[in-house]
């Protein structure tokens, strides 16, 4: 029997898709004015239960209590009037209208008149706005917003009704350190008057910092429930990947190793600046930084997408002019995008036409046609050296798990034989098991002689699998340390430091 | 001030007002008001199509190319109805936007239904309500139409006198194309159905999400469009006072054209009725203008598809520049030692 | 490249012969005398070279995320500048030229014809116009100068060697097929066989990810422009040839008919896929009906609305096949135990 303290009480809960078990068993329950982390894996069920709870879809089977009430219907808007809202990683707003339109708009639809009355939407949205207290203006269009803004649009929209439950699908994922921290004001102020929180999230550490409870779900199933005095890490990731799994740190074999890369003074307005720095084969360079601290900015200078305004790049002695990708790559340069599924892959094509996308033009016989026999031979090169499962070339790459498309992505790079490899975010969205597997692939081929620069978001990935570290903020470096000198923690103070 | 220079629309009626200052200083003509009234009136037919136009590409950015096919076959609908069982013009009117919006309708419910772009099937109601009408009516120039239409062109609204003793007036028609942009603007300002145009435009997914019912507004944007060329037959039929059947399809491409030099977007959500009325009007003095200056009317073509050229390459630049000058990251500065 | 399990087609190639067959069948039955004939078939061999250059030019921009609009336009402006300079280059006696001067010109108007192609490209390419716009644009503006520089007349009086390739034929085959099927053959080596193809797959799928994958998007897409419009300048060969004649505004239904070619012959509007033998089918499937309808002297007009229906019951046909193949799909996964990897 759900507890009186319980908001939210599912038991039991199944749901398969054509025959695929997405949910199986699931026994969840939320706290009235709690703080409650979901977390998982791709694939471990989060978004079918986020579903369910919205109403979005229906169970198969199972029970779902609200306030103590049994729900035998769970439509979308039989849970919204229950007092759920959910607010997706996607934001879900209207960004052509104002900041005003989008908060009032969902009262629009209730309200099911014919006519608009400007006055009452602009009324609507200052009290939501109020509730959270964030400085908006009602007239701004929130397509032009930045993330963080965009996303108090959307809590003020879930504000707009009677909200006891706010759901937050992945809400950090492009937010700048301030907004983050605004963010979690803002939730725990939504606590204190009585509103429960849903947060899924894959951070680890924002998890620790902000979470009562944390759930950890796999395969789609409960693995459990623990307290916030119970947290740790290593027994989140315990937990996700049901098995333990050590880290070892990066060591760099010095000796006199050539220098590969050289930045000088390069600056680019509005993106960073001043940016000097070496690089040695064999090196794991990371470079460590906020969103909005210019790290993917000084990745896509060097890459040519967006030059540089001045300064020099000298690539094994020679100076380079990097003014288009072509270049780059010319130069030696190879990138692997953070968005891997909009800028490092072509979705829909296939495994084998990712893998050579990068070098077509050399796969020419004399006659300038694709020599298709070399092609495929290299493609089923980089299949096996790259470990890619997958059962044969021609399969589209949307089909694969993240980890091995992101394998196809390096995979693709690799075959350019670069001198230097930029790496940004290479982790994000890969099961917590394949991105050890990902760190050994970039080690392995830093022992080869490529030089190589780790751009993360994470401080753990970018501390153990680098040599050197340099930090960024607001479009400068700050710092160049030896890795091996400091832990996660620390480089996460010391780039959040006066940020 | 500053603010004004953001929008497409200050762009575009300052450039309307530089040629109209241009074409006056070569023939005094062109700013009478027997001329404007009279470029005004020929303007109507596009400029009515137009606000339906202005609504498809709010809704999801991809022009619809049938609402030439339907005026044509509501022109020819009406003229031959009133032609065999008489009436007022009310009652043409009424059978235009019955016939109209029912026409439009069906892009409406096969768009939704079928989930296929807007183009594709516009194309294929074009070729099919194009097609109908001459299998229908043989091709036939009707030269004979009621009297209603010339008595509706002729209606006295403002009689004014000229220097010379001349009579001239706002002609209906120009009154109708008013009536529509000020019907466009009302719905997409002041109702809940024209904010959920913008909604859907802006990004369909949230709009499902928010609980607005996407198929009606799809179906009711393309239904106002039919509604509205059938309008526009009516007063073509009165200016030419004839049934011609390919004198308006063959403009599809003007009438969008000028909608989006007036600030549509053809990403969706985003488009005004000021903007709309401003880039009908640009092609309405264009045209007048060549013919006031003697040029022939060949020329008129390449003006028009110059003006295009010219004002979307402007346009694209533009918003090229603003997209690289954006500020990814607030750079701290250093104090240089 | 055969790759292409990976690629979501809109109407599978087994499909489209299934209807050329079924529509074959039609057309005999509603014409048992006329249609079966060989004077039918070297008819149709003759009528389908305009249409298929004009469709396989709309399929290459349509490849890579863009479309087209002026491919017509182009034809007619190709057409009218090689006449101009066949006048030019023979005092006004166009009809005498010998075959020399009639390259000559033909090739004045290739250049003329690529000029436009580059135009559109460096457009869309270099400032980001969207390609309806562009194309849209540079339409308009070559309907105006063919109108300008023809001053509404049509130009005739051709030399011999332009009318060969319209009227000609070797052993019975019409010379504009012959030439029709080159094109088909050269096409499909640029398309599969070069790396310009396969950037301009991949550019029309993900243009973003092409760029950063090491394609010059800039250098594919003005050459796809081009090479869009060098199919203009097919066309207007052929239909100089054919009709001994030019115009300035000749065919501009065409273009939407291509559109609708491209449709049935499964490329995605947003780029990236499209198979050159099922547009290949999709065009004799077109020029089978028109000319099948042809010979049961029926109103032209007729046949407008006729394409017009056929695409919409397309659509519907396609709606409910990729619906079920969906279904069918879902029921294949075997293994109920294993969570659904798309679920969460």
């Amino acid at each position: 029997m759900p507890t009186m303290d319980d908001f939210l009480r599912l038991r039991n809960i199944h749901k398969s898709f054509v025959g695929v078990y997405a949910l199986k068993g699931v026994d969840f329950s939320l706290r009235s004015g709690e703080i409650h982390c979901l977390i998982g894996e791709n694939g471990s069920g989060k978004s079918t239960l986020i579903k369910i709870i919205s109403g979005v879809q229906p169970a198969d089977s199972g029970e779902i209590w609200v306030s103590g009430t049994r729900v035998t219907r769970a439509t979308t808007s039989e849970m919204i009037r229950a007092g759920i809202q959910v607010i997706y990683q996607d934001l879900s707003l209207l960004p052509n209208l104002t900041v005003a339109e989008n908060i009032a708009f969902a009262e629009l639809v209730k309200a099911r008149r014919a006519m608009v009355h400007w006055p009452k939407i602009r009324e609507i949205a200052r009290a939501a706005i109020a509730r959270i207290g964030v400085n908006l203006d009602l007239d701004a269009v929130v397509g032009e917003l930045p993330v963080g803004l965009q996303q108090m649009v959307a809590i003020c929209r879930a504000l707009t009704g009677e909200l006891k439950l706010l759901v937050l699908d992945e809400p950090t994922a492009s937010l700048t350190k301030g907004e983050i921290d605004n963010l979690i004001k803002v939730v725990r102020d939504m606590q204190s008057r009585g509103i429960t929180i849903m947060f899924i999230s894959h951070k680890l550490n924002e998890v620790l910092a902000i979470a009562d409870r944390v759930t950890v779900l796999r395969d789609g199933q409960m693995v459990g429930t623990i307290d916030r005095s119970e947290l740790t890490n290593d027994r989140l990731i315990e937990m996700m990947a049901g098995k333990v799994l050590k880290q070892t740190r990066f060591t760099y074999a010095d000796g006199h190793r050539k220098k590969l890369l050289e930045v000088s003074h390069l600056t680019k307005a509005n993106n960073f600046a001043d940016i000097s720095f070496d690089l040695y084969e064999g090196e794991i360079l990371g470079i460590a930084g906020l969103i909005g601290s210019g790290r993917t900015e000084l990745a896509l200078a060097l890459f040519g997408i967006a030059p540089a305004d001045s300064g020099t790049i000298k690539v094994g002695g020679v100076e380079r002019s990097i003014e288009s990708v072509q270049d780059a790559v010319a130069a030696g340069f190879a990138y692997v995008p953070e968005n891997r599924l909009t800028e490092g892959l072509v979705l829909k094509h296939s495994v084998g036409e990712n893998l050579v996308a990068a070098i077509i033009r050399q796969l020419v016989s004399p006659v300038r046609l694709i020599d298709e026999k070399r092609r495929d031979n290299t493609i089923a090169e980089w299949i096996r050296s790259l470990s890619i499962r997958v059962a044969y070339p021609e399969v589209a790459v949307q089909t694969l798990s993240g980890g091995n498309q992101q394998r196809v992505v390096i995979g693709k790079w690799l075959a350019t034989k670069p001198k230097i490899l930029i790496l940004d975010g290479p982790t994000i969205g890969i099961d917590v098991a394949a991105k050890s597997s990902i760190h050994q692939i970039v080690r392995d081929l830093a022992a080869q002689g490529t030089g190589v620069i780790l751009i993360s978001d994470e401080m753990s990935e970018v501390v153990t699998n680098s040599n050197r570290l340099l930090l960024m903020r607001a479009g400068r470096i700050r710092a160049e340390i030896e890795s091996a000198t400091v832990t996660d923690t620390d480089v996460q103070a010391m780039v959040e430091a006066a940020a | 001030m500053k603010r004004l220079l953001k929008y497409n629309e200050f762009y575009l009626a300052v450039l309307v007002v530089v040629l109209c200052i241009c074409i006056t200083a070569a023939n005094p003509a062109f700013l009478t008001p027997e001329n404007i009234l009279s470029f005004l009136k020929t303007a109507s037919v596009n400029g009515i199509m137009a606000v339906g136009v202005l609504f498809v590409l709010i809704v999801g950015g991809q022009p619809d190319v049938s609402f030439t096919a339907i005026a044509q076959v509501v022109e020819y609908a009406v003229v031959l109805a009133t032609l065999r069982w008489g009436g007022n013009i009310a009652i043409a009117l009424v059978g235009a936007c019955i016939l109209g919006g029912l026409m439009g309708s069906l892009n409406g419910f096969v768009i939704h239904y079928f989930r296929v772009t807007t183009i594709i099937v516009t194309i294929a109601t074009l070729n099919l309500y194009f097609g109908l009408l001459y299998v229908f009516t043989g091709g036939n120039v009707i030269f004979v139409v009621p009297s209603m239409f010339k008595h509706f062109a002729t209606l006295p609204i403002f009689p004014m006198h000229g220097a010379n003793g001349s009579t001239y007036d706002f002609s209906a028609m120009t009154l109708m194309w008013f009536a529509a942009l000020l019907l466009g603007w009302f719905i997409l300002k002041r109702t809940y159905l024209g904010r959920s145009i913008f909604a859907v435009g802006g990004n369909e997914v949230a709009a499902q999400r928010l609980g607005i019912n996407t198929l009606w507004v799809r179906v009711f944007v393309f239904s106002f469009v039919g509604v509205l060329s059938g309008i526009a037959a009516i007063a073509h039929t009165s200016i030419v006072l004839s049934a011609i059947p390919n004198i308006i399809v063959g403009h599809e491409m003007e009438v969008i054209a000028a909608v989006v030099l007036g600030g549509a977007s053809l990403f969706g959500g985003k488009g005004t009725i000021i903007g709309t009325f401003l880039g009908v009007l640009l092609f309405a003095i264009l045209q007048n203008g060549l013919v006031l200056l003697n040029f022939s009317s060949y020329w008129y073509d390449v003006t028009v598809g110059l003006a295009i050229t010219i004002g979307m390459t402007v346009s694209s630049y533009q918003q090229l520049r603003v997209r690289r000058s954006r500020v990814n990251v607030k750079v701290e500065q250093v104090a240089v030692s | 490249m055969s790759a292409t399990t990976a690629r979501r087609r809109r109407i599978p190639d087994a499909t489209l012969y299934v209807i050329l067959g079924c529509i074959v069948v039609l057309m005999v039955g509603l014409n048992p005398d006329r249609f079966p004939t060989l004077s039918n078939l070297q008819s149709m061999a003759s009528q389908l070279p305009i249409l298929a250059f004009l469709c396989l030019g709309m399929m290459v921009s349509m490849v890579g995320g863009g479309i087209n609009l002026a491919i017509v336009s182009t034809a007619n402006f190709t057409g009218i500048i090689t006449a101009l300079m066949l006048r030019l280059l023979t005092g006004g006696h166009s009809g005498d030229a010998t075959l020399g001067i009639a390259v000559a010109a033909m090739v004045v108007g290739v250049i003329a014809c690529l000029l436009i192609g580059a135009l559109m490209g460096w457009l869309v390419a270099w400032i980001e116009v969207p390609a309806i716009l562009a194309t849209l644009g540079v339409m308009m503006l070559l309907n105006g100068t063919n109108v300008v520089l023809t001053r509404g007349y049509t130009i005739s009086d051709f030399p011999d060697a332009l009318l060969a390739i319209g009227n000609g034929d070797i052993y019975g085959v019409p010379i504009a097929f012959v030439i029709l099927v080159v094109a088909i053959v050269g096409l499909h080596f640029v398309l599969n066989r070069m790396p310009f193809g396969f950037s301009l797959y991949m550019l029309g799928s993900n243009p973003i990810a092409a760029r950063y994958s090491n394609i010059n998007i800039r250098r594919v897409l003005l050459f796809d422009y081009m090479l869009s419009s060098l199919f203009s300048a097919l066309t207007a060969f052929v239909m100089m040839g054919q009709l001994n004649s030019v115009k300035a505004n000749y065919a501009q239904s065409y273009v939407l008919v291509s559109v609708l070619a491209c449709f049935l012959g499964g490329v995605d509007p947003f780029g990236g896929s499209g198979r050159l033998s099922s547009m290949v089918v999709a065009v004799v499937i077109l020029q089978v009906i028109s000319s099948g309808v042809n010979l049961l002297r029926v109103d032209p007009f007729f046949v407008t609305a006729m394409w017009g229906a056929i695409i919409l019951v397309l659509i519907a046909v396609n709606h409910f096949t990729s619906h079920w193949q969906e279904m069918r799909r879902l029921a294949k996964l075997r293994h109920p135990e294993k969570p659904a990897a798309s679920a969460s």
